[in-house]
């Protein structure tokens, strides 16, 4: 199990010019890392959707990886979003799954214990599966893992999603709730995306 | 008994106001076009599970540059509230939604009892503040033009209620 700012850092260090989606306690914890203008910060705009929303962005820039950090809690709530992934995703999408097993923002109440959320990735068609039948499913159990196989991911062809068990132990900054429709002005414009 | 918008009309609009993606998920209403899209070399498909997985992936394509419609039933809009909320009107991201009025023939024709489906719509989409327009038989495709104007002028999410079936 990975502490998750050592994950957040490690990450930070290799991501280069990728959209990065974060949601829940990732939107605290990751901009003490990384204050990038295509980070994107989800938090409160829909319950679950993170990666659905990193999927759409994906599809509609498919030079550039997106990358999303999902909560377990989150991937609950949308499982479709799973076999969705496996049918539409796009090669250039990177879902980082922190498995903490918690509804870690709302008071750390557990999940169902059993979910073996790899094996519903494979269940939902995800390994060889995505648009292009190039989607990969990996466990990262180790920062090694990440310093070893992330710069992969982010040339191969995907899409991926990456189980990373996690805990912290570090505190949570206080939730920052900014002008939701700022935060799309300013990665369309950090994306160079022109009205229409 | 009057007739539905074709759905071959219907494409041939949705491409001249530049839609790039449909994401639809299946219902009675709306299958024919929902096919006539699968058949449309120029327009891609995207069949989610759920609706509110429709809303979110829309809003990352339109943060993306490209421009998505949604083609969802009323049961379906019911289901996608919070991503609408969340990936609509929160971040003002106009979505464009073609919306099957399930409930509204039997309604017309005073069959009881009324479907819930058909009474809660219109008033979901008023306490939303979601401007809307109703497609009403073959003729009167011009209100998914209006709808389109509507969500460019406002920045926020706008629909089609499609009172009866697509035809070929």
């Amino acid at each position: 199990m990975i502490e998750r700012m050592d994950l957040f850092r490690a990450v930070a260090a290799l991501r280069t010019d990728e959209v990065v989606v974060t949601t829940m306690t990732a939107t605290l914890q990751w901009p003490l890392v990384s204050q990038h203008p295509l980070d994107f910060d989800f938090l409160a705009f829909g319950m679950g959707h993170a990666s659905d929303f990193g999927m759409g962005l994906a599809s509609a820039r498919p030079e550039r990886k997106v990358i999303v950090w999902k909560g377990d809690g989150g991937l609950l709530m949308s499982l479709g979003s799973l076999v969705t992934m496996a049918r539409y995703g796009p090669a250039n999408l990177v879902v980082l799954l922190l498995e903490n097993r918690t509804y870690e923002m709302v008071g750390g109440q557990p999940l169902p214990p059993s979910v073996d959320f790899v094996a519903l990735a494979h269940a939902a068609g995800m390994e060889g599966g995505g648009r292009d039948g190039s989607g990969r499913i990996e466990r990262w159990e180790a920062l090694d893992d990440v310093d070893r196989r992330l710069p992969e991911v982010l040339t191969e062809p995907g899409p991926h999603f990456i189980v990373i068990p996690v805990h912290n132990s570090e505190p949570l900054p206080p939730v920052s709730h900014s002008d939701h429709a700022q935060r799309v002005v300013d990665l369309r414009a950090a994306l160079g995306v022109s009205e229409r | 008994m009057t007739a539905g918008p074709s759905a071959a009309a219907a494409i041939g609009m949705i491409r001249s106001l530049g839609f790039t993606h449909v994401l639809s998920i299946p219902d009675s209403e709306s299958r024919l076009l929902h096919a006539a899209v699968g058949d449309d070399p120029d327009l891609e498909l995207i069949v989610p599970c759920r609706e509110g997985e429709s809303v979110a992936i829309a809003a990352g394509l339109w943060a993306g540059g490209a421009k998505p419609l949604l083609l969802i039933q009323n049961t379906g809009l019911m289901e996608s509230g919070d991503a609408l909320r969340g990936c609509g009107i929160g971040p003002e991201i106009p979505l464009r939604m073609l919306v099957g009025w399930r409930g509204f023939a039997g309604a017309e024709a005073g069959r009881l009892p009324i479907d819930s489906a058909y009474t809660y719509t219109e008033a979901l989409l008023r306490a939303w503040s979601i401007p809307y327009e109703i497609l009403d038989g073959a003729d009167g495709l011009d209100a998914i033009e209006r709808m389109d104007a509507t969500a460019a002028q406002t920045h926020l999410p706008a629909a089609v209620l499609v009172a009866r079936r697509f035809e070929p």
